[in-house]
């Protein structure tokens, strides 16, 4: 056994550093959705023949690290970061009014750092716990995933209407499918981007008709006010035990560990509910702001590790918001990682890492992830923040997606393709804005008509 | 700042015809990369699938170099001020904050810990001179009233 780990050494140092490297950079670009970014990039890794645990750390460093930098627009801009910030929003953006903002920065980054540390081993004790199901899983599959998809559309901000909406949504994709089906083109990724980028895409098309145009017309550029910046430690490597108080720490442990085990519900919901659940029990305001921004930082680490991790390692399977959706290359990416719809046999890193593998690049990934996007976001936060929002325009930002959509489109069924990547971006874009119908639902319908459809359709 | 082209897109402002630009540029530039990494690695790699992958690989970079191109080109909409948090106004900002999120017991009330935190930032001053004048406020009160159960319980703890 060591002697595998050491041969794949080098391989998940280097794939860790890249992902650390580049999500780090990822992260400081707000509105970067986590899916829209980490799993166009995981699927090129795992395409281009990485080994298995490369394309691990590659993943697990990215999504840690980025959750870390995200907090640098969120505390210092009072934009989001992405997704799984805007839970935070509304503490930082207080302790940016009260001069504060670097306060906010770190007690968010302290937390995440924390956390991820306590979410790998949790993670793997947990899917070690859950293995002995696998096999049921595996073969309850389709229907689990029903299960899971309605969970989740109720939990939506959409309770009911998301409900019912999955059915005429899981329409719209199996009619998809057999289109492209009969022109020989069978597809995945198109899916998840288009449900990822659907909030992009309907709003080009939006801003388009005239009537919506002139609705979104601004008389003057958005404002932002920079906020100062002020370090209070000797040194490069802060440590975070020393950044949160003993309560903070204590608070954003447990809740790393309690979100570790929630991996089937939506990530940001569990970010808000841990939050509220601290939030309650601390007395003064101000302590209240800086321990919820701690501990809800540590959740977005932790759930989107266990996310992650549990289905993957337990079942290979992608049984939750996190697997179906950012780190979806990793169950499903044909023709090197596929889930068989009919079997229940999975090919993917389920059956090429081993349990001591999980836990070891695990662990590295944190670690490097830790190495380079800690310090790099306490100590150059607001050179950074002030550089992105003063020389990268929104316009950039937007060209940028709209080549990710038409090189994906195109590479992975043609035109076809592209014209999928579109129409789904634009229903999933209009269900989301006006029925709360989010992104994680959508994930979960694309699950259902291509696991469940065909096992009900066998079924009649 | 002049411009009647500005529109909300993605939740940011963008200058239309900016916009267009950036869908052309970043559209051409990832296509263009793609589709002659496609051809040029179609001569060198003999399996079509892993040539393809590749190409991918360029594709992406293409996004990349698009976006450089238009974060060149076009100038970011967004008024960036710095260093204007108004400290004049900090009791304003507390009272805000304590009708948003009600408070159980003071400054004196916090571990040592936190209450030299709050000194180093000077800010200490401010909340106590805020919660002196406002103890028995409204918003504190309301806010006590409507924590419930929830603040019974860390009243007990």
């Amino acid at each position: 056994m060591m002697d595998a780990l050491l041969a794949q050494l080098p391989v998940a140092l280097g794939m860790g550093i890249i992902g650390a490297v580049v999500f780090s950079a990822i992260g400081l670009i707000s509105g970067s959705d986590e899916t829209t970014t980490i799993a166009p990039l995981t699927l090129l890794v795992v395409l281009i023949g990485v080994p298995p645990a490369g394309v691990y750390t590659f993943f697990l460093a990215g999504a840690v690290s980025k959750h870390m930098t995200h907090a640098v627009p969120t505390a210092l801009l009072g934009i989001p970061g992405d997704t799984m910030a805007t839970p935070m929003m509304r503490e930082a953006n207080y302790l940016r009014q009260l001069g504060v903002p670097h306060i906010a920065l770190r007690k968010m980054i302290s937390g995440g750092v924390i956390a991820a540390l306590i979410a790998v081993p949790v993670t793997v004790v947990f899917a070690l716990l859950l293995a002995p199901f696998g096999g049921f899983v595996q073969h309850t599959a389709p229907y689990l995933f029903l299960i899971a998809a309605l969970a989740i559309a109720y939990f939506s901000p959409g309770r009911w209407a998301a409900v019912l909406a999955l059915g005429p949504f899981v329409l719209i994709i199996v009619a998809l499918q057999n289109l492209t089906a009969a022109h020989g083109v069978k597809l995945g990724v198109s899916y998840f981007l288009g449900i990822a980028i659907g909030p992009l895409i309907s709003d080009l098309f939006l801003v388009l008709s005239p009537a919506e145009r002139a609705r979104r017309k601004r008389d003057r550029p958005a404002r932002f006010s920079l906020a100062p910046d002020v370090k209070r430690w000797s040194g490069y490597f802060p440590n975070p035990l020393k950044v949160l108080d003993s309560r903070q720490a204590s608070w954003t442990i447990g809740t790393a560990v309690a979100s570790s085990l929630t991996f089937v519900f939506s990530p940001v919901a569990m970010t808000v509910i841990m939050g509220e659940v601290v939030s309650s029990r601390i007395r003064h305001v101000y302590h209240r702001l800086t321990t919820t921004l701690a501990v809800r930082n540590g959740v977005t680490e932790s759930t989107y590790i266990a996310e992650a991790l549990i289905p993957l390692m337990a079942f290979g399977l992608p049984l939750s918001p996190v697997a179906a959706g950012p780190a979806a290359p990793l169950f499903n990416a044909p023709p090197r990682f596929t889930v068989d719809s009919a079997s229940g046999q999975v090919n993917n890193l389920h059956n090429l890492l081993g349990t001591w593998e999980f836990l070891i690049y695990g662990l590295l990934a944190v670690v490097l992830a830790l190495l380079i996007a800690y310090p790099f976001s306490m100590n150059y936060a607001r050179r950074a923040a002030s550089f992105v929002s003063r020389n990268i325009s929104h316009e950039a930002i937007i060209g940028t997606f709209v080549g990710l959509i038409l090189v994906i489109g195109l590479w992975e069924g043609g035109l076809l393709g592209l014209l999928v990547v579109v129409t789904v971006g634009l229903v999933g874009g209009f269900l989301s804005r006006l029925l709360g119908f989010n992104i994680g639902v959508q994930f979960m319908g694309f699950y259902i008509a291509v696991l469940t459809v065909p096992a009900l359709t066998a079924l009649l | 700042m002049r411009n009647d082209r500005l529109l909300e897109v993605w939740n940011d402002t963008v200058d239309g015809h900016h916009l267009i630009g950036s869908l052309i540029i970043g559209g051409a530039v990832s296509l263009g990369a793609f589709q002659a990494a496609e051809w040029l690695l179609g001569m060198f790699i003999d399996d079509p699938r892993m040539a393809r992958t590749y190409a991918m690989l360029f594709g992406i970079i293409g996004c990349v170099v698009g976006g450089a191109i238009c974060a060149c080109l076009f100038r970011p909409k967004r008024e960036v001020v710095e260093d204007t948090v108004d400290t004049e106004n900090l009791q304003g900002v507390l009272a805000a904050l304590y009708a948003d999120y009600g408070s159980r017991g003071g400054v004196e009330d916090l571990p040592e810990a936190v209450r030299s935190e709050l000194r180093e930032l000077e800010l200490e001053e401010a909340f106590l001179v805020y919660e002196r004048d406002h103890v028995q406020g409204d918003a504190v009160a309301l806010a006590e009233h409507d924590l419930g159960r929830a603040g019974r319980e860390g009243v007990k703890s």
